[in-house]
């Protein structure tokens, strides 16, 4: 581990003392087991749109849609549970559609060279609008409560309530596909200096796709443990996903110096760390769109490298930390 | 990446030929032909009643989307204009029901916008932010704000005051409001033709670099287009305050892909492949009919959401298409 990468986790705890700090010194209950979990659980949703986020960041491509598909594949999860299917099939269904419209954004913007933002927000619309296709808009909850969909999110595995094991699971998963593999290395070399991934053979198209693809499979995983939360399918599933995800990855990024998986695991942390607290206060709902936009501002305000650079300058007189992102 | 020609095909002795001049007015073609088609189906759509209510809605999302219309010309993008237009619209409506004036009203919820698009211009023209994602917060914050005025629900007035006296015009069946959008545009498409920063305008998307060392003030001119985009964003969102007698806090969500759509659809008319006021401006109009047609005929909201889902990505596969052709990306392109 390099001195700087030592120096930013300590920056990322510092950060997560101080949160802790102020919180629990306002609100006893911030720091109790029930609370952390809380917190936990609350990343497990949000965080896992964010993860999938990262591979689309490190591409150095934007998705404006994956909270349309999480709806979409939220809402195809839980017509395949009504209509009596198992809850495996129901859930490979729902990731399916949503993958389905990964690839429509990866080979629009990475094989036609359709440009990122709009491309995915036209498609964002158009699955916000397919989601109200199975129901005309209305929640789902038949079968809700033999399939099985409940226990994702009230069961116990390993001591850990499921959702947060299975963030945590994928977490693991994709920090080693994406910093301990040649394929994970790839999606950097692709963000970086596509020319040169390309005549190192790198396919820098597929790994585009990839990233969509991943971004939307995981955005539907999220969107299906709000249903297992909420005890139904609704359309607005994805609704709260984008600027959050968003804030944990450039948060991460502003952190670390580059986006990574880690990096997002550490933001999305220190922002659910920051809303919980806020909830516990009893700061209304609606505050939370602005703590997390000056979050968003301030982190890249930090990522720009030539802040960095002018930070760095200030600080170490002339030496740069850190890689640009 | 981009060449250096500036505005090649706006010099006025410029003729276009058949084909071109078909392809330049498709969506006025298409725009009459849906207006045709809706009139025969329903008989009612053609009334004097319904054409004034679709003139409203579109003149108020014309007004909304003439900003965004040029940041996006000059290659960046904002989307925190609808955010900043229910910003303006829950101002406005706390104001009033506190019992304030509408002149001092409206000024503020102005005055607001103003200062959310000066933050915009500040961070992504001078401090070099991506637009993207500093427009995704400055909206998000926004939103919040407006949500904090009527503590997260929407805001009941008793008066509209004289925006809402304004709104009640009518010259025909034309609404003022539509005059008023009307000339907005065509002060702004006299700037965007005739005046030297219509030039600098589009040169800005076509190259950065190059603007900037022929000393024209790149970063100045952004600040100013962030500014205007927020400007005409919140004088929208005063018209709807007065247009609903209400303050309503979600209001933006639905104004984001029709403002995309519009001035993307847009960039297809007379420039080809260039966001321009007039091409929004027929485009809206376009958006607004089929809204109206479509609800006619009885189709649901989600229905029209996935065709303007599918008119958004057809407009950048033409704009994209129209710009590779005279080599030029659009924004976000790689």
């Amino acid at each position: 581990m390099s001195r700087s990468v030592v120096l930013r986790l300590a920056a990322f705890l510092a950060l997560l003392a101080i949160i802790a700090i102020t919180f629990g010194s306002l609100s006893h209950q911030y720091l109790s087991r029930n609370n952390i979990s809380a917190i936990f659980r609350h990343m497990s949703a949000d965080g896992l749109a964010g993860l999938g986020l990262t591979f689309v960041i490190v591409v150095r491509r934007f998705d404006l849609s994956f909270p349309g598909v999480a709806s979409l594949g939220a809402m195809t999860t839980g017509w395949l549970i009504a209509a009596g299917h198992a809850l495996l099939p129901s859930i490979v269904g729902g990731i399916a559609a949503g993958v389905v419209f990964g690839v429509v954004n990866g080979v629009s913007i990475a094989i036609f060279r359709l440009p990122d933002i709009v491309t995915t927000i036209a498609i964002g619309s158009a699955t916000y609008g397919l989601s109200y296709i199975y129901s005309n808009g209305a929640t789902i909850s038949d079968n809700f409560m033999d399939s099985g969909i409940l226990d994702i999110n009230d069961r116990q595995i390993a001591h850990l309530d499921a959702p947060i094991f299975f963030m945590l699971v994928l977490y693991v998963i994709a920090t080693v596909v994406m910093h301990r593999s040649r394929f994970g290395r790839s999606f950097y070399a692709t963000g970086e200096n596509p020319r040169s991934a390309a005549f190192s053979g790198v396919n820098t198209r597929g790994y585009v796709v990839a990233a969509f693809v991943l971004t939307s499979a995981l955005s539907v995983w999220a969107g299906i443990l709000h249903c297992a939360e909420a005890g139904q399918a609704d359309p607005s599933a994805g609704d709260g996903f984008l600027t959050p995800a968003f804030a944990s990855v450039y948060l991460g990024a502003a952190l670390f110096g580059t986006a990574s998986v880690p990096a997002t695991f550490a933001g999305t942390l220190l922002i659910s760390a920051m809303l919980n607290g806020f909830t516990l206060l009893s700061v209304p709902y609606y505050y939370a769109d602005a703590i997390v936009a000056v979050v968003l501002i301030v982190a890249i305000g930090v990522f720009d490298p030539r802040l960095v650079e002018a930070f760095g300058r200030g600080l170490r007189s002339g030496r740069v930390a850190g890689t640009r992102a | 990446m981009n060449d250096m020609t500036l505005n090649t095909d706006t010099a006025p002795a410029y003729k276009p030929a058949g084909r071109q001049w078909a392809a330049r007015y498709s969506l006025v073609l298409i725009l009459a032909a849906m207006i045709a088609v809706f009139s025969v189906l329903r008989p009612d759509f053609a009334a004097g009643g319904n054409f004034e209510k679709i003139l409203l809605s579109a003149s108020i999302s014309a007004i909304m989307f003439l900003g965004v219309t040029w940041v996006i010309a000059a290659g960046e993008i904002d989307i925190s204009f609808m955010e900043v237009a229910a910003l303006s619209d829950m101002i406005v409506a706390g104001l009033v029901h506190a019992g304030y004036g509408w002149p001092l009203a409206a000024c503020l919820g102005v005055v607001a916008g103003l200062a959310v698009g000066a933050v915009n211009g500040f961070l992504v023209g001078f401090a070099r932010l991506p637009a993207l994602i500093t427009t995704l917060a400055t909206g998000g914050f926004a939103r919040s704000m407006a949500a904090v005025i009527g503590a997260g629900s929407s805001l009941e007035i008793g008066s509209t005051g004289f925006v809402g006296r304004f709104i009640e015009v009518r010259f025909g069946f034309i609404p003022a409001v539509t005059v008023l959008a009307v000339i907005l545009y065509a002060i702004a498409w006299f700037a965007q033709e005739r005046l030297v920063f219509g030039h600098y305008l589009y040169a800005a998307e076509q190259n950065r670099s190059a603007i900037v060392e022929a000393g024209i003030p790149a970063r100045r001119l952004i600040f100013t287009l962030y500014v205007i985009s927020a400007f005409a964003a919140s004088i929208a969102g005063v018209l709807l305050t007065a247009n609903l007698a209400s303050g309503q806090p979600r209001i933006g969500s639905s104004f984001f892909i029709d403002g995309l759509t519009a001035v993307l659809l847009g960039g297809m008319v007379i420039k080809f492949g260039q966001p321009n006021v007039l091409g929004t401006f027929v485009a809206v109009l376009l958006l607004a009919v089929l809204v109206s047609g479509t609800a006619l005929l009885g189709w649901p909201d989600w229905q029209r959401d996935i065709i303007k889902g599918v008119l958004l990505l057809a407009g950048v596969v033409i704009v994209v298409r129209g710009r590779r052709r005279s080599g030029r990306e659009l924004v976000g392109e790689h």
